[in-house]
C-alpha cells in the first residue's frame, strides 16, 4: 500500500469535470484507490463518490492505493492533482 | 397572476402543455433468475446512454457545446463503476433492476441535495434524470416527446430535466414555466440560450394548469398569467412586439466594433464580481472586464482567502477572457461589511473611515497575498491592478512600491508574471479628483467609479430618501470633476475608462465622449444598448451638447436640455 498527502488547487474543487477526469483514469488500474478527506474514505475510481465528498479548493486529501500496480497509478494521480485535473 | 423568477427575458403567449412525471410507478419484486435481470438492467443502460448520446446532439444544434456536455455527462454518471457495481449487488441479492437503480440513485441524490455547496446539489438534478431516464427504459414508458408540440406551446413542468428540453424545438415553444430552479439553474441558462421566455420557481403552478390553458409567459417581471381576458392579451401582445424589436435592434450591434459616428473606437467592457461573469461578459459580447470586484473572495467564509485560492480565481477569469483585458481591483472593504477574521470594527461613519487601499496598505500581508496572486494570474491573461478610494498620492506610490516588492520576490522566486503589468487608480474620490494631474503622472491608467464619486461630492447617501434627490452624476460638480479627471488622462496619455452606473447611462454617453473617454465598464447585459447608443454619437455633435451642458447651472436644466437631444 502507497499513499501520499496533496492539496487541492483547483479553483472549482473537485466538482463534474475534474473529478471525470480523475475517476477516468484511475479506472484503468487494478489497484484499489482511495481518497481520504475529513475523516471519511471515498472511492477514488467513482465520479460520484468524489462528488460527495465536496472536496474544495485548498484542501488537503490523502491518495492511497493498494494493490498490484500502487506505484503507477500514485504517480498518476499525483500528477493529474497537480496539473489541475484538465481546468 | 402568478409571480415566479424571471430567468429569461421575452414574453410568451400560447397553450400549456403540462410534462407530467409520474408516470414511472412500479411494484418492486423480488427476481430468481438474477442474470437475467442483470442483463435486462444493462440493455436498459445501453439504450439509455444512446437515446442520451442522440438527445446530446440535438442539443449541441439547438443550445451549444456546454448544454451537450451537461447531457453526456450522464452517460459517465450512470456507468460509474461504483453505482453500476453497487445496483448490480443488489440485482444479485435478488431485487428488481428497478428498485436496485432507485435505490442507489436516491442515495446520492439525498447526499447531493444534503451538501451546503451549490454544483454539488446541482447535481442532484443530473441524477434524479438519469433516474426517470433509465426507469423509463425498463418500464418501457415513452419519454414525453417535446419535439411534437405544437406552434405556440408553454411548456409547463415541476422541473425541466435536460433530456426533455434536448428536444425543445424553439419555432414551437414560446415559453416555459416551472415550479422549482434559479436564474442560474440548467433550465434557465438553456432557455436564455434558446431565447424562449422562462418564469421559474412558480410555487405550485401546476395544480393551478390544465393541458391546454390559454397562459402569458413574461419572462421580463417574473409574472405568469393564466387564462388571460381579451385585454390582457392585446396589452402582452404589445409589450411582446416591442420587446422583439428592441432585441433585433440591439443584435444588430452583435460582434461589432464599438464606434461613435465619427469612427473613433472605443472599449466597451464589463463590471464582475465572480470568475464565472466572466463567460456571462463574453456571452453578452463585452470586450473584456474593466472592473472585477474581489470582495467575494473574502465574504461567508471564517478566515483569510489563501494566495493559491485567490491566483486560481483570478487565473480563471484571466484564461476565460483570454488577450482580452481584466481589470483586477484590489479589495475594496470596510466596516459596513461583516467579516470577522478581518478584525474590522464597527464605525461610526465606514464609508469615510478605516477601508478599501487604506485597509490594505495596514495589513501589508493580506494585501501583498492578493497582489501576489494577481500577479501570478497575469502570466495567463491580459490583467491590469487598480487600487480603490484612492485620495492622494502617497496612497498610489505605496501601492506601487508594493507592486515592485512583490515582483521582485517573484523574480527570485523564478515565477513568470507580466512584468509590464498596468496599475491604475480607481477615481472615486473628489479628493483624487481634483489631483488627478498629479495621479496621471503616475499611474497607468485611470478608472471613474461614478457610484462613490457622486455620493462623496454630493455627501450624500443614495439609500437615504430625505437626500437621494442630490445623488445624480448630472450635477454640475461631479461633471466638472469627470471632465477635469478625463481631460488630465487624456493630457498625460493615459486611458481613462468608467466604470460606474453612469457609462451607461444615455444622457452622459455623448458628455464622455466628448471629454474623451476611452473605456465603458459596464453590466453585461447593457453591452449592446451602450454599443448602439455610443453609435448614434458624432463628435462634432457630442461637443455641442456638452458645450450647452457645462454652461447650465443646475442637475434639473441638465437632465431637462439632454431629454430634448437624445
Amino acid at each position: 500500500m502507497v499513499s501520499k498527502k496533496i492539496t487541492l488547487a483547483n479553483a472549482q474543487g473537485f466538482h463534474m469535470r475534474p473529478a471525470s477526469v480523475f475517476s477516468t483514469a484511475m479506472g484503468k488500474y487494478a489497484c484499489e484507490i482511495t481518497i481520504k478527506f475529513n475523516g471519511n474514505d471515498y472511492n477514488g475510481k467513482s465520479l460520484l463518490n468524489i462528488i460527495a465528498a465536496c472536496i474544495k479548493c485548498g484542501s488537503e486529501i490523502e491518495i492511497v492505493c493498494d494493490g498490484v500496480d500502487e506505484n503507477e497509478a500514485l504517480a498518476e494521480a499525483v500528477k493529474l492533482i497537480e496539473s489541475g485535473l484538465g481546468e | 397572476m402568478l409571480h415566479g423568477t424571471a430567468a429569461s427575458e421575452g414574453i410568451g403567449i400560447g397553450k400549456v402543455m403540462i410534462i407530467e412525471e409520474n408516470s414511472l410507478e412500479y411494484t418492486p419484486k423480488t427476481v430468481t433468475d438474477t442474470d437475467a435481470e442483470l442483463k435486462r438492467f444493462k440493455d436498459a443502460v445501453e439504450v439509455f446512454c444512446n437515446n442520451t448520446l442522440k438527445q446530446a446532439e440535438q442539443l449541441r444544434k439547438s443550445a451549444g457545446e456546454k448544454e451537450a456536455e451537461i447531457l453526456e455527462g450522464h452517460i459517465q454518471i450512470i456507468k460509474d463503476p461504483y453505482l453500476s457495481g453497487e445496483i448490480e449487488k443488489l440485482i444479485e441479492g435478488g431485487q428488481c433492476a428497478e428498485a436496485a437503480l432507485e435505490q442507489m440513485c436516491d442515495m446520492f441524490i439525498a447526499m447531493f441535495s444534503a451538501t451546503d455547496d451549490e454544483l454539488t446539489k446541482q447535481r442532484a438534478a443530473d441524477v434524479r434524470d438519469i433516474k426517470s431516464g433509465v426507469l423509463s427504459v425498463l418500464l418501457g414508458v415513452q419519454e414525453v416527446r417535446v419535439s411534437d408540440a405544437p406552434k405556440g406551446t408553454i411548456l409547463a413542468a415541476h422541473e425541466l430535466t435536460p433530456s426533455v428540453t434536448a428536444g425543445i424545438n424553439k419555432d414551437n415553444i414560446v415559453g416555459i414555466i416551472t415550479e422549482t430552479g434559479g436564474k442560474t439553474s440548467h433550465s434557465a441558462i438553456l432557455a436564455r440560450a434558446l431565447e424562449i421566455p422562462a418564469v421559474l420557481s412558480v410555487d405550485g403552478v401546476i395544480s393551478q394548469l390544465k393541458t391546454g390553458d390559454d397562459v402569458i409567459v413574461d419572462g421580463c417581471a417574473g409574472d405568469v398569467i393564466i387564462n388571460p381576458d381579451q385585454a390582457e392579451v392585446e396589452k402582452y401582445n404589445e409589450k411582446r412586439s416591442q420587446f422583439l424589436q428592441v432585441r433585433r435592434e440591439l443584435e444588430n450591434y452583435r460582434g461589432k466594433e464599438t464606434l461613435d459616428a465619427s469612427g473613433t473606437e472605443y472599449e466597451l467592457v464589463c463590471n464582475i464580481g465572480k470568475p464565472d461573469d466572466a463567460a456571462k461578459a463574453i456571452e453578452c459580447d463585452g470586450e473584456g472586464v474593466g472592473l472585477f470586484r474581489t470582495e467575494f473572495l473574502f465574504m461567508d467564509r471564517t478566515s483569510v482567502p489563501t494566495e493559491d485560492e485567490q491566483f486560481e480565481a483570478y487565473k480563471k477569469a484571466a484564461l476565460i477572457l483570454k488577450d482580452k483585458p481584466l481589470i483586477i481591483r484590489t479589495l475594496d472593504i470596510g466596516g459596513d461589511k461583516e467579516i470577522p477574521y478581518l478584525g474590522l470594527e464597527k464605525e461610526e461613519n465606514p464609508f469615510m473611515g478605516f477601508r478599501a487601499i487604506r485597509f490594505c496598505l495596514k495589513n501589508k500581508d493580506l494585501f501583498k497575498s492578493q497582489i501576489r496572486a494577481i500577479l501570478r494570474a497575469s502570466a495567463f491573461g491580459n490583467i491590469k491592478i487598480m487600487f480603490p478610494l484612492v485620495t492622494c498620492v502617497e496612497e498610489l506610490r505605496q501601492g506601487k512600491a508594493l507592486v515592485e516588492e512583490v515582483k521582485k520576490e517573484l523574480d527570485e522566486a523564478d515565477i513568470k508574471y507580466d512584468k509590464n503589468i498596468a496599475v491604475g487608480v480607481m477615481m472615486e474620490t473628489s479628493a483624487a479628483a481634483v489631483i488627478a494631474d498629479k495621479l496621471a503622472k503616475e499611474a497607468d491608467f485611470f478608472s471613474i467609479g461614478t457610484n462613490d464619486l457622486t455620493g462623496y461630492t454630493m455627501a450624500c447617501d443614495r439609500g437615504n430618501s430625505n437626500v437621494s434627490y442630490l445623488y445624480s452624476p448630472l450635477q454640475p460638480s461631479v461633471l466638472r470633476l469627470i471632465k477635469y479627471i478625463i481631460e488630465c488622462g487624456v493630457q498625460n496619455n493615459i486611458p481613462v475608462g468608467m466604470c460606474g452606473e453612469a457609462a451607461a447611462n444615455e444622457m452622459m454617453i455623448p458628455l464622455l465622449i466628448s471629454f474623451g473617454l476611452t473605456e465603458f465598464s459596464v453590466s453585461a447585459p447593457s453591452v449592446l444598448k451602450v454599443r448602439k447608443v455610443i453609435s448614434t454619437w458624432t463628435k462634432e455633435k457630442a461637443d455641442k451638447v456638452t458645450q450647452k451642458v457645462m454652461s447650465l447651472d443646475t442637475e434639473k436644466e441638465i437632465t431637462d436640455y439632454l431629454s430634448t437631444v437624445i
